[in-house]
């Protein structure tokens, strides 16, 4: 099977393994050129200082994970619209008025350095990952993996786990990969597992939505969407282990490799 | 005037007739002696934190523990412009002037919400600020308003058509000075703080002549060198020393001080780039109001490396200290610990942590903490929004408990990077990591975010602590899911008004904590509510989102 080592931090695996890859390279289900990521090679020194500058200027807006603006998540890649590296560029230093956000003095340099770390998705660490065939793992998600059981994709499958149509979107290969080996790890504490009693003796199994200090919001295991009072429920326990098993237990390194390879592809296009 | 003795006025005058006193005082002049007596006039809320003693107490007793389930919607005023909306209004015989960001001013009826006037400031376009466009405030003096701006200007305008008077620099704007505090009146001087604490500014408190802006005096919180307290720095770093002022101060006539809570060093976030103990950064100062001469300072956090910037309010109360009637300035502190210190001479009386410390192992008989820095990768507790922040507490001397907003259980792992100071630009020496203490959880950031509290209480939660000063515990606690920035107001009818993150505005009794009504406004709240009377009817107005919403009993 064909395998690519790539900077996942990076996201960019055409230029940082170029010896491993051939002039032409399949990512994502599309056929892209080495080239055409040239003007954007960033250098671990360009994370590391857009870390800085990010941490200092945009975090207190954006927050440290770049999901506080409504709309904007930074780490992931994601924009109230299609942003290029240059467009990025351009709303850092003209601001967004209508938005209250300010516009920016920095450097060239400076500039590189905040769109590294924002296409880095955050991670200054450059710890590569191993991708494997999506059309593979696609098979493998469907059929001997079981995640199509409890994972949708595309308006297809249940709604009891984490929708995947944009997983790819959502979290990078790096987090992915240790979602596969160690799912607890990667659960963000909002969608653990929920078990309420309610006062009346009602048991309801489901998923946390959302919660707030006088109520609860989650998918039960019927696929409906609750939102109960608190002064109604007499135990609310939530579970911080994933009842999602380990891909590493069930499937071999090269399917997993597979299986993440078809993950990276979801990116919620329709 | 004791704060007593102002409070036992103020019930005499209330006993003639809340509607008397309201229509006596309309069309009068805001004199320098009615902002000494503010709650006396407990109808307007004529100071940014209600008066001088900043106790965000109002003597109103319409709205009550029995009726509050009774408060409906009057009005509403839509925020114009996108992002946090920190304002706090002040109310002024009916009328009442909101700020929005950047430095715009409105007048509105304060019975109905209809706008008189708006005034747009047109600053300089490179200001620069860490944490938002924000501006928390006017005050006023006689026929006008004063406001400070992003771009570092102090502005008069006329209260009665928004015209700007004058207008002048209070400092330079391309060294990353700012101004969002709203201004203290003292007498015939208006007081502000200077932002820029994360741009190397060096801070300072000045006092201007309300007339024509002209400065009267200037206190630097940070010395020069050869000034007293310039042992706690080394070389050139108190050039750089940050010490930013972005909370209005306090004002105690009796002694004729004025206090003001005094934000982190620079570089934020490396400590040991500054050795020394960094006066008077993460203190606070007693400036003589005539002069600005310090009298007395507390420092909370020497050598802060952890951004506990000391800008709460400083509230004042008269209080019985064991045994003894004394004068006391209450401080519920971002570095996690509640002090109680002697307002007249600065001396520590009572310190003790009400979150998760874990930055120091405890405090010695002065008050100074023995610090316990945290390795590389390892959570400081409280974070990085520390244990509480700049939101307002309150102070009731009917249940003589001090309430504030706090956050629990929340730590942040950072990064410490040395920093060259370019004039303007950022100075921070590092800053939180984006790993966070919970495994898979997101931070918290500053200001709003989606309406999903994806952090959840793993990271940290948000809480009304209801502290007794005289002990350093609580007398009572009520948790909050997500965290807070709301401030809190507390009335003569033992309500406690707040609200959170989560958009819920909530009274409780301010004596057992117990919830009597909530409203879902839909938008974080952030800051204190206000109270005030028009017409002898009691309003109550927040700000939740992009709203301020002034609810009244049903008629």
């Amino acid at each position: 099977m064909s395998v690519w080592f790539i900077n996942i931090g990076m996201n960019r695996c055409l230029w940082i393994a170029p010896p491993l890859v051939a002039a032409v390279v399949v990512f994502a289900g599309q056929p892209l050129a080495v080239g055409a990521q040239t003007d954007h090679s960033y250098t671990s020194q360009d994370i590391q200082l857009g870390a800085g500058l990010y941490t200092a200027q945009c975090a207190t807006c954006h927050g440290a994970t770049g999901d506080t603006v409504a709309g904007v998540n930074l780490r992931r890649g994601q924009f109230r619209k299609p942003m290029s590296d240059d467009d990025i560029r351009q709303t850092i230093t003209r601001g967004v008025p209508d938005a209250g956000m300010p516009p920016f003095t920095f450097q060239p340099s400076e500039l590189t350095g905040l769109v590294a770390y924002i296409r880095a998705g955050f991670d200054v660490a450059n710890v590569p990952v191993w991708i494997g065939d999506a059309v593979r793992g696609r098979a493998l998600f469907e059929g001997k993996g079981q995640c199509g059981a409890c994972h949708r994709v595309a308006g297809k499958g249940p709604r009891t786990a984490p929708d995947l149509s944009d997983i790819g979107s959502q979290r990078n290969p790096q987090q992915l990969a240790r979602s596969l080996t160690d799912p607890s790890s990667q659960m963000m504490p909002i969608n653990r597992p929920v078990e309420i009693v309610m006062k009346d003796g009602k048991t309801i199994k489901g998923r946390r939505l959302n919660e707030d200090t006088y109520t609860v919001q989650i998918i039960d295991d019927q696929e409906r969407l609750l939102s109960l009072d608190k002064s109604d429920i007499r135990t609310l326990d939530v579970s911080k282990t994933s009842t999602m098993p380990a891909a590493s237990k069930t499937l071999t390194p090269d399917e997993v490799a597979d299986l993440l390879g078809y993950l990276v592809t979801l990116k919620g296009q329709l | 005037m004791t704060f007593a003795a102002r409070t036992l006025r103020a019930f005499a005058l209330l006993g003639g007739g809340l509607l008397a006193l309201t229509i006596s005082l309309h069309a009068q002049r805001i004199t320098s002696d009615r902002i000494l007596h503010a709650s006396a006039e407990p109808q307007n809320w004529l100071t940014h934190n209600g008066d001088y003693s900043s106790q965000h107490y109002s003597l109103l007793t319409q709205i009550t523990p029995a009726n509050v389930a009774n408060l409906e919607s009057k009005w509403v005023v839509q925020d114009e412009v996108f992002g946090a909306w920190q304002t706090s209004p002040i109310v002024v015989d009916g009328i009442m002037y909101i700020t929005q960001r950047p430095n715009d001013v409105k007048a509105v009826d304060a019975r109905t919400g209809r706008v008189f006037w708006e005034y747009r400031y047109q600053g300089a376009p490179d200001a620069r600020v860490c944490c938002g466009a924000n501006n928390r405030g006017v005050a006023i003096l006689g026929d006008t308003l004063y406001m400070g701006t992003l771009d570092a200007h102090l502005v008069a305008l006329d209260a009665k058509n928004g015209k700007a008077l004058w207008n002048v620099p209070v400092a330079d704007v391309r060294l990353a000075y700012s101004i969002t505090l709203a201004p203290l009146i003292v007498h015939d001087k208006v007081i502000v703080g200077v932002g820029g604490g994360e741009y190397g500014i060096r801070g300072f408190i000045a006092a201007y002549d309300p007339n024509d802006g002209k400065e009267i005096w200037k206190f630097y919180t940070v010395p020069a060198a050869g000034e007293p307290g310039s042992d706690t720095w080394h070389g050139d770093d108190w050039k750089s020393g940050g010490g930013s002022v972005w909370v209005t101060g306090s004002y105690d006539p009796a002694t004729n001080l004025t206090f003001w809570g005094i934000g982190n060093p620079g570089p934020d976030w490396n400590p040991a780039q500054r050795p020394g103990d960094n006066l008077y950064t993460d203190s606070v100062v007693a400036l003589d109001a005539d002069t600005g001469q310090l009298k007395w300072h507390f420092q909370f956090t020497p050598n802060d490396g952890n951004d506990y910037d000391s800008v709460q309010v400083p509230v004042l109360a008269d209080i019985d200290w064991q045994g003894r009637p004394t004068k006391v300035m209450m401080w519920a502190n971002r570095n996690g610990y509640f002090y109680v210190l002697d307002r007249t001479t600065g001396k520590f009386l009572l310190g003790t942590p009400f979150v998760k410390v874990n930055w120091t192992s405890g405090l010695d008989a002065d008050g100074r903490p023995n610090a316990t820095p945290q390795g590389p990768g390892l959570p400081t507790y409280p974070g990085n929004q520390g244990g509480t922040n700049w939101f307002p507490p309150s102070f009731s001397p009917r249940t003589g408990l001090f309430y504030f907003a706090a956050w629990e259980n929340y730590g942040s792992i950072y990064r410490r990077e040395q920093a060259t100071y370019q004039p303007g630009r950022n100075f921070s020496g590092g800053g939180p990591a984006v790993v966070t203490p919970v495994p898979g959880a997101p931070g918290v950031g500053i200001g709003r975010r989606a309406a999903i509290n994806n952090w959840t209480d793993a990271v940290g939660n948000g809480a009304i602590i209801a502290m007794d000063p005289k002990t350093g515990q609580p007398k009572w606690k009520v948790e909050e899911y997500d965290v807070t920035e709301a401030g809190i107001t507390t009335t003569a009818s033992d309500l406690l008004l707040t609200g959170g993150r989560e958009g819920y505005f909530q009274a409780f009794d301010a004596r057992t904590g117990k919830l009597l009504w909530k409203a879902s406004l839909g938008g974080q709240i952030v800051m204190a509510p206000v109270t005030f009377a028009v017409n002898g009817k009691q309003y109550v107005s927040v700000v939740a989102g992009h709203t301020l919403v002034t609810f009244g009993l049903r008629d």
